[in-house]
């Protein structure tokens, strides 16, 4: 169980002071597939980043299971993404010098993963595992982000508008994918999206705006990749 | 004008090894010129000293000159290099709305100013130090004596020719490397020429990713082990010249070594980390910490370092003895020219020492990058 308490984090300085988020408390349940929906600006990608550990919030508290994140140091708290958190960004974020095989490896090896290339294979990129990131399409990329960030074998995956930049088709398999292994794994998966279509394939979605939670609900059946609307 | 003053200034490498080239330069040539309208004076009983320093004078000018002048060469390729990759974005938005080629490298020209900052400054300082400079070289008194006066046409020849020639350089370098397709400079993709590098499967991630920094960058490894290099030939020349020069010329080869090897050194490692902050950022973000970080990026370079240490060791050996050997062959009383052990491993030692501070320095610099600078860079 992942469980936020009254987080808040604000950026600039004290005259400039910009307040994110407003004091969000959310409980997001082991395995399951929780979608944080809203506008531009609304504050989900910081969620996203403060819930990942990427950032710590100014007050608040994130447990996972049991143990506050929001407390840890600096080290430990690269230790805790290293051990238990996988991501997947909208701008891929490869290494732009390594190969795909070398940029998967990156994460595969932190699990001590050496079957790293099934992952390679299942999300069809076998063909192109010596390219370099700019010698592929925007829809390859965010598949070798996917296979970097699942050949870690995260206990959670977050994902920040990871069909931002793809294609209708490209954008599909690759949540199928995600969808499928999460099944097989049953690890958790947290998405941040404007996209209202997908939140029907999660099974907790949470709606933000300005800041705050303004509702959250659960869906009654969850859509698979290939029946949601684009 | 799409380079600013900001840019210009990042050329300090420049700046300060051209100073140094034309200082050395200035001094032994201006020198030699003087020492030439004088040579009806000199008496037979000193003709071996004159045709010495003479000697000295031109080997000094052409083999530091030459040396540090193709070094600038080096590093004004690699600062326009580095500036057009960096700016990638805005060059590629100018060749969009339809600005030529030759157009958009023209402005490049700007760059040659460091050289003239450089050139001025060495030129200057030279004139300064040039009356001491005379008399300690005419310490045994059997030259007559004479003043420095000054010579036009070296201000030509080391100042005004060099910047023209590298204003000129930067121009035509940027030109070829602005035939970069526009939606590659606009897309930000890194240079096309760059290679997959081979590596056996088997090898861990962090020793890859050691290999493939020091491959993408050689200019970078070219340029610490020439700081490995200028401290080590410089200092030991300066400890083993002992008898054979004065304490001004030892300290003057002591001071330019120090500065050229460090200011080489700290541009170099400064690039090197601030050309890998994006990945180490992704790195982190997925939980390598920064001590793995670092000795991915930085660990790779200590064999090239070593490598220059060895080369400079023998350089200074070498041009030490040749001219023991050669130049001052004729010379009475020419003191004995042996290998300095000391100096050897007073050099190894305090270069290592000051090596690993500055690596452990930009260790820190490294572990204090942030997850978010990846996400600010895409911005």
């Amino acid at each position: 169980m992942i469980r936020a308490e009254n987080i808040r984090k604000s950026y600039g300085t004290r005259d400039n002071r910009c307040e994110i988020l407003k004091g969000i408390s959310i409980d997001i349940e082991d395995g399951g597939f929780t979608v944080i929906l809203g506008a531009s600006g609304s504050g989900k990608s910081t969620l996203l980043n403060v819930l990942s550990g990427l950032e710590r919030p100014d007050s608040g508290s994130i447990f996972y299971d049991g143990e506050n994140i929001a407390e840890l140091s600096d080290d430990s708290l690269t230790a805790f993404r290293r051990k238990n958190i996988g991501f997947i960004f909208q701008q891929y974020y490869l290494l732009p010098n390594l190969n795909v095989d070398r940029n998967v490896k990156m994460g595969a090896e932190l699990a001590g993963n050496k079957d790293y290339a099934d992952i390679i294979n299942a999300l069809g990129l076998s063909e192109k595992r010596r390219k370099l990131p700019r010698e592929l399409s925007g829809g390859e990329q965010q598949r070798v982000s996917a296979a970097r960030a699942l050949a870690k074998k995260p206990s959670v995956l977050f994902l920040d508008e990871p069909t931002g930049a793809l294609d209708e088709e490209t954008g599909r398999s690759v949540l199928d994918y995600i969808c499928r292994l999460r099944d097989e794994l049953k690890f958790t998966v947290i998405m941040v999206t404007h996209n209202a279509n997908i939140a029907d394939m999660a099974k907790t979605v949470i709606k933000m705006n300005s800041g705050k939670i303004v509702g959250q609900y659960r869906n009654q059946t969850q859509k698979t990749a290939y029946e949601i609307g684009w | 004008m799409i380079i600013g003053a900001k840019d210009v200034c990042k050329l300090l490498g420049i700046v300060i090894i051209s100073a140094c080239a034309v200082f050395v330069s200035t001094l032994f040539l201006n020198y030699n010129l003087d020492l030439n309208g004088i040579e009806a004076q000199i008496a037979d009983e000193s003709r071996a000293l004159y045709d010495a320093l003479v000697m000295t004078g031109s080997v000094v000018s052409a083999v530091s000159g030459g040396c540090l002048l193709m070094t600038s060469v080096v590093m004004l390729c690699f600062y326009i290099k580095h500036y057009i990759d960096s700016h990638r974005k805005e060059l590629g938005i100018l060749k969009a709305m339809g600005y030529s080629n030759i157009r958009i490298a023209a402005g490049f020209w700007v760059f040659g100013l460091s050289v003239f900052a450089g050139t001025l400054a060495g030129f200057s300082g030279a004139y300064l130090i040039m009356p001491a400079f005379y008399s300690v070289q005419n310490e045994s008194g059997l030259l007559p004596d004479f003043s420095a006066e000054f010579h036009p046409r070296l201000l030509i020849l080391l100042v005004i020719a060099p910047t023209a020639a590298f204003a000129l350089l930067s121009v035509i370098y940027s030109f070829f490397r602005m035939k970069t397709p526009v939606l590659d400079l606009l897309k930000g993709k890194p240079d096309s020429k760059s290679r997959d590098v081979a590596a056996k499967d088997n090898m861990p991630f962090l020793k890859e990713l050691k290999k493939i920094t020091l491959r993408g960058r050689r200019s970078l490894v070219f340029f610490i082990a020439f700081a490995s290099f200028c401290y080590s030939a410089m200092v030991q020349m300066s400890f083993g010249m002992g008898d054979l020069a004065s304490e001004m010329m030892s300290a003057m080869t002591f001071m330019i070594g120090v500065v050229l090897a460090f200011t080489t050194l700290f541009i170099a490692v400064t690039t090197v980390v601030r050309s890998n902050a994006g990945s180490v950022s992704i790195m982190k973000i997925f939980g390598y910490s920064g001590r793995e970080c670092s000795s991915a990026i930085l660990s790779g370079y200590r064999p090239a370092a070593a490598a220059g240490f060895v080369i400079g060791t023998l350089y200074q050996y070498l041009l030490l003895k040749i001219a023991v050997e050669v130049i001052f062959k004729d010379i009475e009383n020419v003191p004995v020219f042996e290998f300095n052990v000391q100096a050897l491993i007073i050099a190894a030692v305090s270069f290592a020492v000051v090596y690993e501070a500055v690596m452990l320095c930009y260790s820190r610099r490294i572990g204090k990058i942030s997850v978010k600078e990846i996400m600010m860079e895409a911005e």
